[in-house]
């Protein structure tokens, strides 16, 4: 009895396993598929004939870095992101602080209209906002870029931090304030500790919005000196090579490979902080 | 270390009353209990001494002065919450002492409070914990030594044992009572249980509907309740209220009839009596009716007993044994008998 109850059970976690596994292959797919294609030699990419067993080439990869700035593009984008994630925290804390807080007239609304600049197609505001960066000089370069991927992602930042900050009880607030601290140092020492998962979730969140971003970094990277990994990316379909496939994964990889990082980096809060909101407690 | 004087508080929100009208000037070093019923305002009363709510109407004095522009955090006080409210991101040392870093304690003093407070609320095992691996207890525990690691002038303790066993609990009585003799604050404490309240306080505060009931010592609480809510919420089980009729000093309900009592009063009253005062049999007795229950404990038997329609509590003998149903009399302590106005439920004296 007792011996099949255990074989059952193994045989159950082999399944589980299977199951995970298969599933695993396949989100990875298009990632291995993205290598494959990265690491062959060209004249392989374009035949009619699939080819299983590619031969390994390495000349994608010296390609992109020799003919192409792609660390500065790789830095453009790294710095750009980290730099408007950061912008959106110093500004997205206080602020949902503030709606979960204090209650004060058109509170309410103020959130509502945070959120609703999310809702509107970027294409409506880019030629204003080209306009606004051009003639406050900040065309093409990584500081505009931090700005503008700030912008874009503030209102779910702060609205994602509100809801975690909602769900802090209140009375914890109040044991600080009898405690003797001030308001500084219960956000500080109490509430951002207590919202670390909602704060990293909201953050990678922003961060793989910002590596995506096409449209308004076209728009004010215009030269190579501000471009960014998803605009690099567009460079490599067009000119007198024509599609250099190779070249587009490995980059596309490239791009990836940092948010990768970060995820599994994370990844124990990250889990945590996306049912936090749902399970008090 | 602080007198507290509430004067016309009330607490409103919107159309909701939290609290009606309360006054009460608590002494200083004070031991004062507020005893009443779930949503009674217990809770509320607290948090307006905190300054964590304030008051609709009235004003909080302490030694003197209105408070009530006085932000919490300047008003020295110690809380232990309902709910704990325990940092969840801090060990239990660290919880017991952020008040002491907040207060400035100096840096060398701050580890042997800590660990004293750990010491008294049995919690030195659990010091490197978060709260979240930790028992309710524990927990409710580590909120009491937070609250005790610091002298403030003022401690505020809504229900701080409640959920602890019957052991611990009496053991923690205890050690709260010493910590605030030695201490000498002025303390506030909240609680449902009338136990906790009997031998914790100088003064009982009962409430009830958001307003004061009776302000008292236990004795006057127990022995003079100032109107029938007081008189049936207190005592285990607590006092018989049985409505009747009184002409020239005697008392007459379906079952009941009391003489000598004063002949002044006539009309619809009720007349309350302890299950302790009462005597099975007796040459005069007060009360008829039938055995509705007999339930021995050991040291006493409580015994029920049906008249007209109402069930009376009686204390008997532990060796009082009877058959359900069948006939059995009652004789009170005359002088122990309370007398209310039927209508306000206020006593008559
Ligand atoms: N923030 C609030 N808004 C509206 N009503 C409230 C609020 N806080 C408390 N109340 C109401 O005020 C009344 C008193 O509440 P309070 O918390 O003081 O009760 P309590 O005596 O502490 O009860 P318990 O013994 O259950 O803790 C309750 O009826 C409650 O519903
Ligand atoms: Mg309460």
């Amino acid at each position: 009895m007792a011996s099949q109850r255990r074989k059952s059970r193994s045989e159950s976690l082999t399944l589980r396993y299977a199951i995970l596994g298969g599933w695993a292959l396949f989100c990875l797919m298009p990632v291995l598929w993205f290598l494959s294609i990265g690491f062959r030699p060209r004249t392989e990419i374009i035949t009619a004939q699939p080819i299983y067993w590619p031969t390994f080439s390495l000349d994608a990869f010296w390609m992109i870095f020799e003919d192409w700035p792609m660390w500065k593009y790789l830095r453009n984008s790294v710095l750009a992101i980290i730099g408007s994630v950061l912008i959106d925290l110093v500004l997205a804390i206080p602020a949902a602080y503030s709606l979960s807080r204090y209650t004060y007239r058109g509170r309410d609304d103020i959130g509502f209209y945070i959120l609703s600049t999310r809702m509107m197609a970027p294409a409506i505001v880019a030629i204003p906002i080209f306009f606004l960066f051009r003639n406050a000089g900040l065309l093409d370069s990584v500081w505009a870029l931090m700005l503008i991927y700030a912008a874009i992602n503030l209102s779910f930042v702060t609205w994602i931090i509100r809801s975690y900050m909602m769900d802090i009880p209140k009375e914890l607030e109040d044991a600080a304030k009898t405690d003797g601290a001030g308001d500084l140092r219960i956000l500080w020492e109490i509430i951002i500790p207590a919202i670390l998962p909602g704060i990293i979730t909201a953050s990678v969140i922003a961060m793989i919005f910002a590596i995506n971003e096409f449209l308004f970094t076209l728009l004010i990277a215009s030269t190579p000196n501000a471009y960014t990994m998803s605009v690099a990316l567009a460079n490599f379909t067009g000119g007198s090579d024509g599609l250099i496939y190779n070249a587009i994964a490995l980059v596309a990889f490239l791009a990836f490979v940092p948010v990768f990082i970060v995820v599994v980096a994370i990844q124990k809060h990250l889990s945590r902080g996306l049912t936090m909101g749902a399970v008090k407690g | 270390m602080a007198r507290i004087e509430l004067s016309g508080i009330q607490k409103r929100w919107g159309k909701v009353v939290g609290v009606r009208d309360v006054d009460i000037e608590i002494a200083d070093e004070e031991f004062v209990v507020f005893l009443g019923p779930s949503g009674c305002g217990k809770t509320t009363t607290m948090r307006m001494i905190a300054g964590l709510e304030e008051p609709t109407e009235g004003e909080v004095i302490m030694d003197g002065e209105v408070m009530n522009d006085i932000d919490a955090r300047d008003r020295d006080v110690a809380m232990v919450f309902q709910g704990y409210a325990l940092y969840p991101n801090m060990t239990i040392y660290e919880n017991i002492r952020f008040p002491l870093r907040m207060r400035e304690v100096p840096k060398g003093e701050q580890d042997a409070l800590v660990r004293r407070a750990a010491e008294m609320t049995e919690l030195t095992d659990y010091l490197d914990r978060k709260p979240s691996a930790l028992s309710g207890g524990q927990r409710q525990r580590a909120a009491l030594a937070r609250a005790i690691v610091r002298q403030p002038q003022v401690f505020l303790m809504d229900e701080p044992l409640s959920n602890l066993d019957a052991k611990l609990r009496q053991a923690m009585r205890v050690q709260i009572k010493h910590i605030q003799r030695q201490l000498k604050v002025t303390t506030v404490y909240v609680t449902h249980d009338q136990i906790e309240a009997m031998t914790l306080a100088d003064r009982i505060v009962i409430m009830e509907g958001g307003a004061i009931q009776q302000i008292g010592t236990p004795d006057d609480i127990y022995n003079d309740p100032a109107n029938t809510f007081v008189a049936g919420f207190i005592g285990s089980p607590p006092m018989n209220l049985v409505e009747g009729a009184i002409d020239a000093g005697t008392f007459t309900a379906q079952g009941i009839e009391v003489t000598g009592l004063p002949a002044a009063l006539s009309g619809n009253v009720v007349l309350g009596f302890r299950p302790e005062d009462c005597t099975v049999g007796g040459n005069t007795p007060h009360l008829k009716g039938s055995v509705f229950g007999v339930e021995p404990t050991g040291d006493l038997t409580y015994l029920t007993i049906k008249v007209g329609g109402q069930q009376i509590e009686v204390k008997a003998d532990r060796a009082f044994r009877a058959e359900l149903d069948t006939e059995i009399t009652v004789t009170f302590d005359p002088a122990r008998i309370c007398l209310f106005d039927a209508k306000s439920g206020e006593r008559l004296r």
